[in-house]
């Protein structure tokens, strides 16, 4: 009985676990973007520094649980940071890109606590009032490898990107986040998620417009699949997590040789949370709609916005996340060419 | 039942006035029926083709790689001839094309846009086909031929002098000398900044959304044959494709169509073409092609990206040349299908040289011009892989078109023979020498209207609508073309040009020339264009006698045509434009590199790819 007691408050309690745990690991906050698997010469370094900004309510039946009880209404915060080092590489003889990222920031939730019965209250926490906790650190570093399989040659010098003409082109990438990040069992938000987790996706491009700076459009499509490892120190229970399902959209239009746009697509399902063995909560339901602008300063150096908000998907989880992005990328013949028109 | 009763009552009132008007058609036919002159019964259909900026060596007959082979297998039902001469530019070709006549006569003494101050307003040099001259297709016009003609016209704009004015019965013509070849219309000139259209003399307001130059104007030549070809009068039509000229503009799917073929950079291409022109004797054997002009790389000097980017500008080109044969075989086709193949006598030139000049600079040179205001806003657009599309504008440049013209030297504007030899492809009923290739004839462009009149029966009359005309300079070749003779020249013949105040006069085998710096002295040169076809050696000192002949040619040339030597030239800064002719990219110093190793492993001693080409 006391069992039955126990499941039943943990399955109230991860109702919407899915959701802050897809952003509890900050990393699984962020989509790969617009043009993110546009392909450089082999050898360019990409780095790029981003800054997001996560904003999220709960309400109604969709509930937010940052401890071990019921919260309907909850706000959240979020303050991320991202750096990420990405090169060019061929790889099989096909262009691929190896890319490393570390996140890190911070995340405050606050829940009121007015329609909570006492009794599933968390320590200290005062009936009618608002209960907040909050973490901050570093996330889950990831590693990626991407590797084209068909619709580019391998970009190895000047002549092939002079050659380069791409219309579909089909990747495969892979990526593996280490769960070294910030992670308090004791807490429910956390910059980490304890446990070995990736992903593996299909990202497919159509370029419709003239491969020419000002002239490029493109239809991105990115479905993949993110899988957890078991975390058996989740509030002292053991976590289990289905497969995540996810679909990144994009339709790219260059407005000038220097500035492009986006409309973006993120949805995402699954995640179906799994306590001690019994399903906890909803599988997750949440498409996001947004746009990204880019714009190209100088041959190296692009700064770029984001912007989406759900829009389909379960209405009772409002999310926004906005996002400033700086992109620093450079390959070693085309600043050796910078150099020698300079003359020196 | 009221309608049916009349129909029946008109019907066979009509259908008399209708044989009236075909006998009073035939009868007029027959007024210049060549069967009164003795000649064959029926009259041929002409189809006079004029390919724009195209160079010697392009076509595969003639040795070039590009694939032709609608005008290969023309060639080979007719005869190619290897010493045909154009003027240095459009109009002025064109304008003898149709009038018979030297250009200083027809109006064309400089063209219209570039007239030097004091030749402005004199006889000949009006800049467009003036009144001293009677068109061909006027004549052709009024002794029973249907004329048509679709593309470039650039003999004048007034209403009085586009082709509808010049004897075209149906036209689907752009007045000027080029632009956009899409539905952008842009031209050139930011005088005129739209390309202006007529069709049957009257103004195209709009171009179809589809419109391509080549494909249209195949389009209409097929489609006005086909519109009046019930009444079994020939037809005269003159096809006058503004391809290649630049800006080199293809449709999509042919975009690519050479892609990577001139990688390997003109010098090779160039030395494989006059390989094959040995082979196919359009040169003879032991003739060496003119010097790779001094101001050019050696294309195996150049970085492998850099050889991309110059090659992709030739694909374009050749991707135009092949576009505009296949179009001609549509025609073919067509003339096949409606059964008058058979009796049309084809001609197929180019209208001048290759096109080496930055025409795109000579436009939009200068910031803050107008010129450059017309560029910015209608073909700035020159990312590698947009070129070719709507809204750029690509050229190929000099060093693609001395491969255009090899083996002979300069291009377009130049008196210098890759400027003003052009290929010739004549086939058709009554013309021998199937597959031959004719090297004793020495043609020219005036010939034309002789030889389409004579083979039209028509005779060239002293005055035309109550005015005198000029009579043809132009000498027929239908003598030649049956086989009678092998040249309508004698050794004793010659031409004479003149534009820009570049000069030259042939005879025989001599050439002498005057040509601005740096290409040329500014004075006169000899050449032996038999044994130096590239004009590379100059024989002044050591025939002095044969020169001084020549020069007294050249005065009677003036004389003759009423030459003005302008105080202006497009080509007066010429020297001061391209690189002083010292050895720099030439071959000092020797080159040893490439004799040693392969051009692959030069590049990756050097620290680059072997992947790059």
């Amino acid at each position: 009985m006391e069992t039955g007691n126990r499941l039943t408050r943990l399955l109230a309690i991860f109702t919407v676990l899915t959701f802050i745990l897809s952003f509890s690991g900050m990393t699984l906050a962020v989509d790969d973007g617009a043009r993110a698997y546009w392909k450089g010469r082999d050898g360019t370094n990409v780095v790029s520094f981003q800054y997001l900004y996560l904003d999220m309510q709960a309400s109604g039946t969709q509930q937010f649980d940052p401890s071990m009880y019921i919260y309907p209404d909850s706000d959240t915060e979020a303050n991320i940071f991202m750096a990420s080092w990405a090169r060019h590489i061929t790889l099989f003889n096909r262009p691929s890109s190896f890319a490393l990222n570390f996140t890190g920031g911070s995340v405050d939730v606050d829940v009121n606590t007015s329609l909570i019965p006492p009794e599933y209250l968390p320590p200290g926490a005062t009936p009618g009032s608002t209960f907040s906790q909050s973490a901050s650190g570093y996330a889950d570093p990831t590693i990626q490898l991407d590797v084209n399989l068909f619709g580019t040659p391998p970009l190895k010098s000047n002549v092939d990107l002079f050659n380069y003409e791409p219309t579909w082109t089909f990747d495969a990438a892979a990526m593996l986040a280490v769960p070294v990040g910030q992670y308090d069992e004791d807490k429910l938000v956390n910059m980490g998620l304890n446990r070995w987790y990736g992903r593996l996706a299909l990202p497919i491009k159509y370029h419709f417009g003239i491969f020419n700076p000002g002239q490029m459009s493109s239809f991105e499509l990115t479905p993949s699949v993110w899988l957890f490892a078991e975390n058996d120190e989740f509030l002292g229970q053991n976590l289990k997590n289905d497969p995540m399902w996810q679909i990144e959209a994009h339709l790219t239009n260059d407005f000038t040789p220097s500035f492009y746009g986006s409309l973006d697509l993120l949805y995402r399902s699954g995640f179906q949370s799994e306590i001690n063995g019994v399903d906890v909560g909803d599988e997750l339901d949440v498409g996001n709609l947004g746009f990204t602008l880019n714009y190209q300063t100088t041959g190296n150096l692009n700064i770029r916005t984001t912007f989406s908000s759900n829009v389909f998907g379960d209405s009772d989880l409002d999310n926004s996340i906005l996002r400033l992005q700086f992109v620093y990328a450079w390959n070693t013949a085309s600043e050796n060419l910078k150099r020698l028109e300079k003359g020196h | 039942m009221d309608s049916s009763w009349k129909r029946l009552s008109i019907r066979p009132a009509l259908e008399t006035i209708l044989a009236l008007i075909l006998s009073i058609g035939t009868i007029q036919a027959h007024a210049a029926d060549p069967q009164q002159t003795g000649q064959k019964s029926k009259r041929p259909n002409i189809l006079l083709i004029v390919a724009d900026d195209l160079g010697y060596s392009d076509l595969g007959s003639y040795g070039g790689e590009i694939t032709t082979p609608v005008l290969d297998q023309l060639a080979q039902q007719g005869t190619r001839y290897t010493n045909f001469y154009v003027s240095p530019t459009c109009s002025v070709t064109r304008s003898m094309l149709l009038s018979g006549t030297d250009n200083h006569v027809a109006g064309l003494g400089g063209m219209g846009e570039l007239l030097a101050p004091n030749q402005m307003g004199k006889p000949g040099y009006e800049g467009v086909l003036n009144k001293r001259v009677a068109s061909v297709a006027e004549l052709l016009q009024d002794n029973g031929y249907h004329t048509y003609m679709a593309g470039k016209w650039h003999l004048g704009l007034e209403p009085d002098q586009i082709p509808h004015a010049r004897g075209f019965e149906r036209d689907f013509s752009t007045l000027v000398g080029g632009g956009s070849h899409f539905d952008d219309g842009w031209n050139v000139e930011w005088q005129i900044p739209k390309m202006p259209y007529t069709e049957d003399g009257h103004p195209v307001e709009k171009l179809p959304k589809d419109f391509y130059s080549t494909k249209t104007y195949t389009d209409k030549t097929i489609q006005f044959i086909e519109e009046g070809r019930q009444d079994g009068k020939p037809f005269f039509a003159y096809m006058a494709y503004t391809a290649p000229h630049g800006p080199l503009h293809l449709p999509d799917d042919w975009l690519r169509r050479y892609k990577n073929r001139y990688d390997e950079g003109w010098d090779g291409i160039r030395e494989q073409r006059l390989a094959r022109m040995r082979e196919l004797g359009v040169v003879d054997k032991g003739v060496n092609a003119a010097d790779r002009l001094y101001f050019l790389p050696r294309s195996t000097s150049l970085a492998p990206a850099a050889r991309v980017m110059q090659g992709r500008k030739m694909e374009l080109y050749a991707a135009m040349v092949e576009y505009m044969d296949d179009q001609i075989g549509r025609v073919f086709d067509y003339l096949k299908e409606i059964g008058e193949y058979d009796n049309t006598v084809v001609i197929f030139i180019s209208d001048n040289g290759a096109e080496g000049n930055d025409l795109r600079g000579m436009v939009a040179g200068q910031v803050g011009t107008l010129g450059f205001l017309h560029a910015m806003n209608n073909f700035a657009e020159n990312g590698h892989n947009a070129l070719g599309r709507k809204g750029t504008y690509a050229e190929y440049g000099p060093a693609w078109a001395q491969v255009s013209s090899v083996p002979f030297r300069l291009y377009k504007g130049w008196v210098a023979e890759g400027g003003i030899r052009s290929p010739l492809i004549v086939s058709g009923p009554g013309v021998q020498g199937t597959g031959e290739l004719n090297k004793k004839a020495v043609l020219h462009v005036m010939d034309i209207a002789p030889t389409i009149l004579e083979l039209a029966g028509i005779e060239h009359p002293s005055t035309y609508k109550g005015r005198e005309i000029a009579p043809m300079q132009g000498k027929s070749w239908v003598g030649m073309l049956e086989g009678n003779t092998q040249s309508p020249r004698t050794s004793d013949d010659w031409l004479g040009w003149e534009l820009f105040n570049n000069r030259a006069i042939r005879q025989g085998d001599w050439k002498i020339s005057w040509l601005y710096e740096p290409f040329g002295t500014e004075d006169w040169q000899l050449f032996n264009l038999a044994e130096d076809p590239g004009e590379q050696y100059d024989l002044s000192e050591k025939f002095p006698e044969k020169k001084k002949a020549l020069l007294a040619l050249w005065d009677e040339y003036v004389k003759t045509n009423g030459v003005i030597l302008g105080e202006r030239s497009p080509f007066e800064k010429a020297r001061k434009t391209l690189p002083d002719p010292v050895p720099g990219f030439d071959n000092y110093p020797p080159f040893r590199g490439l004799e040693a190793l392969p051009y692959e492993k030069l590049i990756e001693l050097m620290g680059g790819s072997t992947e790059e080409k």
